[in-house]
């Protein structure tokens, strides 16, 4: 059970600002700090997921019950894995609310919150991730995979949020340009495999989301490594 | 019976149980879309219908929950094929037992501000249902499992303009007693009831544990019959059912016809068993009779405003004698309003009033785009303020709460026009005592006119409290006398009428020195003859004092602590020109400005402005001092000594002085501090515009006007900009790569029209070798670049 945002990592909050951890001056270190204060006060996070069957076949990856996840890069990624947890979060339209609320009037504190909250909706994946492996012992789990990801395309947000039953359970849905609202929102797959394999380990030369990666664009990395 | 018969009657009535529980148990798989069962296999519903009429429902739900073209696109069937087999399934199985509703659930998208979906094209989706349910000879419409108030409107408002069928709604809430989307049962309640709803009440959610404070919050607000349906108790964490048995569930709820609720059924999880075991329990029940006492409110989707104390209405988003809203305005810029109305909260008002009419600008269009916005940033409730009729139904269709509408007046013309909208749309309304012959000068004609209008007001159906009185303020420099029969004409209103008042303080004191001293002691001493609702500027903190020390000395303030919280760290200045809040300005510091923009020192650098304003021309300090500066930050951020952060920073510190020079131009003659015209806008398709915000700070405070589109921005509209204010650049924002294509859309369309302009790029997934494919004249990298491309375009 997820209820509330744990305390945000500044420094990660810092990295997504553009602005490297230790080159911070205090007083963006302080406004960072309050829009993390009051983005744990905000956000509801909720998050909803399922464990499948899933067969890898020729163009993609079928869940059980019939939907296919189109693609080579997920397919490969989950090369080992007999079964798939796919699951979804969001941090609520609450979340959204305040960086709006902060947008007409300041924007280092919308920034602040906006990456804030990518950082919370990042730390509300981690949890779920670790209560879905606690569930599943001795298996080991490639890291999670997100649509968007390597040729896994966006417009099958619907239908996962259609799977999960979302937009009635936690309240999330995907507009028709395939956009998760409220926007600070995953939709992912966790592949379970019995056995070990290769891929636990997100780093830049496994992910999927290396070309088009802003972070990796000015030089830099996410910080998650 | 019909259904509003059922409701007139004092015994409970029965729905019916879980639908999706039962097609589950006869096989449909997980994921499927529940509503083509009634083209594959209409004897499944027919079983389970009959099931919940022999249990003793007296209403059973057709399966149409999610068919709506949104939800059924992916089926390949119409909304039409398969609400009229839902519905005659149900009709079929009913066969004179049972009276057939045409169930809708939520759409499966979010309305704006959250998602994306307009309002009118979340009604016209509604319509269709509607439609189809009426051709389909449903008996009443039960809209159902709402989170968002906004769609649960739209959803209403399409049942209200389709059909002439009854209406029940519920709404999903959390044990937080809210909604996903923040909505209180309170808000709910108001708004539904307002908009023309027969029931209203909980569905889903909770067990039937939980529904007692729901029940009793909307037993405060709404005098309608409420409706409860909720699951058959809180899950088990590992999904394995539900904690509470079937007899419990109906036992619990059964319960509740004393504390007033009138009709009963379940939703998630429960069977035909679970509805005849209440059925059983509400046998020879009576609902108990609450005596109900709805006080004078208004509301927002999160927050009810109870007039029962002086209530604050915010008067700054008004442009009379505002320059600066004047030129905010023209250039469709909406965060200034934005800025007004948080600035009006945080200083204390409950209300804010929305003026936006201006002769050269499209009012209606300026209002429904300002009162969108405004609800996506505040919780205060909105008072719609024009003179024209379309311009205040546009607003109310929109404004997602109970409104205010500022005003109707005892002409006859304007009793017809204004009050039926009034209505229609479920706000409250300031009447203003005036009508053919003017403004009468005794009070006693005023009280006639308030009389007349509470009069047309009930004929028609509104509220008593829900007629807000405004004597009007007349200006006592030229007409002395004048002032106290406003003040005796309100309290008569008050007393005699029973009315709520409302009054527009300020104008008491034009044309005289002194004015905010003036402008306290009437508002005093209108309180003290019952004025309700204060229309003042909020940001005066004369005016907000007069407020708090009447709450305090009419024992209203419980222990002073709301006059203790504001003024206990606060040296309230007693001289006659104490016009601002009590934070007194920042002092200077002794830095340059150069310097304090540079450092990203806010407060500081609009007082150094001010300073320097008194020995330097405007457009030198603009000149020679802030884009120095920020060309200097701009310098750092480019070799990684100064980040993003920084950039913003002094970029808002240069905004806090641009604003101080803007005001100085504004009230002088000549001179202007713009550069020149630049469109942004985050194309169709994308919200994701923070980007896009961030490059409209820079520019702005490199002096550059910004016509900042928005997001989610139709290319036509980018086109329409881009030439009616001669921009030489426009900038355009994407996020995804699933709305680029919109991106190359908008460009192909900017160069189809011929126009002169250079359009800029930027957003996460894009690359410089992408923008010169999409035939992009500059590929902006970060928000410094684009400034940089502003400077070499437009100079």
């Amino acid at each position: 059970m997820i209820s509330a945002l744990s305390p945000l990592d500044l420094d990660e909050v810092l990295r997504y600002m553009g602005c490297p951890a230790d080159q911070a001056p205090p007083e963006t270190r302080a406004v960072v700090e309050q829009c993390a204060r009051e983005m744990e006060a905000a956000a509801r996070p909720r998050w909803i997921g399922r464990v499948l069957d899933i067969t890898l076949e020729e163009d993609g990856v079928r869940l059980e019950g019939g939907l296919l996840l189109p693609g080579q890069d997920l397919r490969k990624h989950l090369e080992g894995c007999e079964r798939a947890a796919v699951f979804c979060a969001t941090l609520s339209a609450q979340a959204d609310a305040l960086i709006r609320r902060w947008e007409s009037r300041d924007m280092l504190h919308a920034l602040a919150l906006d990456c804030c909250a990518t950082a919370g909706v990042e730390q509300v994946c981690d949890q779920v991730e670790q209560e879905i492996e606690s569930q599943f012992p001795g298996c080991s789990f490639p890291f999670r995979f997100s649509p968007g990801y390597g040729d896994l395309p966006l417009n099958i947000q619907g239908e996962l949020l259609h799977l999960l039953d979302a937009p009635r359970k936690i309240g999330l849905c995907a507009s028709t340009s395939h956009i998760l609202t409220p926007r600070k929102s995953v939709t992912a797959i966790l592949g379970i495999a019995r056995g070990k394999i290769q891929q636990t380990v997100r780093s830049c030369l496994s992910c999927p989301a290396r070309e088009s990666c802003q972070y990796r664009k000015s030089g830099g990395h996410c910080g998650i490594s | 019976m019909e259904f509003l018969e059922l409701l007139k009657t004092d015994r409970p009535v029965l729905l019916d149980g879980g639908m999706g529980t039962m097609l589950q148990a006869r096989g449909l798989p997980v994921g499927a879309t529940p509503e083509l069962v009634a083209l594959e296999h209409p004897d499944w519903l027919r079983e389970i219908h009959t099931a919940y009429l022999d249990a003793g429902s007296q209403i059973i739900y057709a399966n149409t929950f999610g068919a709506n073209r949104e939800k059924l696109e992916r089926t390949g069937r119409s909304v039409e094929e398969i609400v009229s087999a839902a519905v005659a399934v149900a009709k079929e199985a009913a066969a004179g037992r049972g009276l057939v509703a045409l169930d809708i659930g939520p759409c499966g998208q979010l309305l704006e501000p959250t998602g994306m979906l307009g309002f009118e094209d979340a009604v016209d989706l509604f319509a269709q249902v509607v439609r189809a349910g009426v051709q389909a000879g449903a008996d009443l419409i039960a809209i159902e499992t709402m989170t968002d108030l906004q769609e649960a409107r739209a959803a209403l408002l399409a049942a209200k303009e389709n059909s002439n069928l009854p209406v029940l709604v519920t709404m999903t809430y959390e044990a937080s007693g809210r909604t996903f989307l923040g909505c209180s049962p309170a808000a709910a309640a108001l708004t539904l009831e307002g908009l023309g709803a027969d029931a209203v009440g909980v569905n889903c959610s909770l067990g039937p544990r939980e529904m007692p404070p729901l029940v009793e919050e909307l037993l405060k607000w709404t005098n309608l019959p409420i409706v409860l349906k909720p699951n058959a108790g809180l899950p088990h964490p590992d999904g394995s059912g539900y904690d509470i048995t079937p007899l419990e569930f109906a036992q619990s709820l059964a319960a509740l016809a004393d504390l007033g609720v009138k009709v009963f059924g379940g939703c998630c999880g429960t069977t035909p068993e679970y509805i005849a075991l209440l059925s059983k329990e509400l046998a020879g029940k009576t609902v108990k009779a609450v005596p109900r006492h709805v006080p004078a409110a208004v509301c927002s989707a999160t927050q009810a405003v109870p007039i029962d104390r002086v209530r604050v209405i915010g008067e700054r988003i008004n442009p009379t004698g505002k320059k600066l809203m004047k030129e905010a305005l023209k250039r469709g810029d909406v965060d200034y309003m934005l800025g007004q109305a948080l600035a009006q909260t945080e200083a204390g008002a409950d209300i804010l009033d929305v003026n936006v009419g201006l002769p050269e600008i499209d009012e209606a269009d300026m209002m429904v785009r300002t009162v969108k916005a405004l609800q996506g940033v505040t919780d205060a409730p909105l008072q719609v303020d024009s003179t024209d009729p379309k311009v205040l139904e546009r607003a109310l269709r929109v404004y997602c709460g109970k409104a205010i509408v500022n005003s109707v007046n005892g002409e006859s013309a304007s009793l017809e026009t204004i009050l039926p909208l009034v209505k229609k749309y479920g706000a409250a309304v300031v009447g203003l005592t005036l009508d053919e012959n003017g403004i009468p000068k005794t009070a006693q004609a005023r009280v006639d006119i308030a009389k007349r209008i509470l009069e047309r007001a009930q004929e028609l159906g509104i509220r008593k409290e829900d007629v807000y009185i405004d004597c009007l303020t007349l200006t006592v420099s030229a007409e002395q006398a004048a002032a106290s029969q406003t003040l005796e004409a309100l309290h008569r209103v008050k007393t005699e009428l029973g009315l709520k008042t409302v009054l527009g303080v300020s104008n008491i004191s034009f044309g005289l020195p002194a004015r905010p001293l003036v402008n306290q002691n009437f508002l005093t001493m209108a309180m003290s003859a019952g004025l309700d609702l204060p229309i003042i500027n909020p940001n005066v903190d004369a005016m907000m004092a007069a407020v708090r020390c009447f709450h305090l000395l009419t024992n209203v303030d419980t222990d002073a602590r709301e006059f203790i919280a504001a003024y206990a760290n606060a040296s309230v200045s007693t001289s006659i020109t104490a016009g601002n809040s009590p934070a007194a300005a920042p002092q200077s510091t002794g830095r340059s400005l150069k310097d304090l923009v540079i450092a990203g020192l806010k407060g500081e650098a609009g007082q150094a402005t001010r300073t320097l304003l008194e020995t330097t021309a405007p457009m030198d300090i603009v000149d020679n001092v802030l884009i120095p500066a920020l060309d200097q930050v701009g310098a750092d951020f480019e070799q990684n000594k100064v980040f993003l952060p920084q950039l913003i920073q002094s970029a808002g510190a240069a905004q806090a002085a641009f604003e101080v020079i803007r005001e100085k131009l504004s009230t002088g003659e000549g001179g202007n501090v713009s550069r020149g015209n630049v469109v942004l806008a985050t194309v169709k398709g994308d919200i994701h515009d923070i980007g896009k915000n961030i490059v409209k700070v820079l520019l702005e405070n490199y002096g550059y006007t910004v016509i900042d589109l928005g997001r989610d921005v139709d290319p036509a509209a980018v086109v329409e900009a881009a030439r009616k204010y001669e921009a030489p650049l426009v900038g355009l924002s994407a996020l995804m790569t699933t709305t680029l294509k919109s991106m190359a859309q908008t460009i192909a369309q900017l160069h189809d029209a011929g126009l002169p302009c250079k359009i800029m790029v930027g957003g996460a997934v894009l690359t410089p070798e992408y923008a010169k494919e999409i035939s992009a004249d500059f590929y902006a990298r970060d928000a410094k670049e684009s400034v940089d491309i502003a400077k070499q375009v437009v100079g």
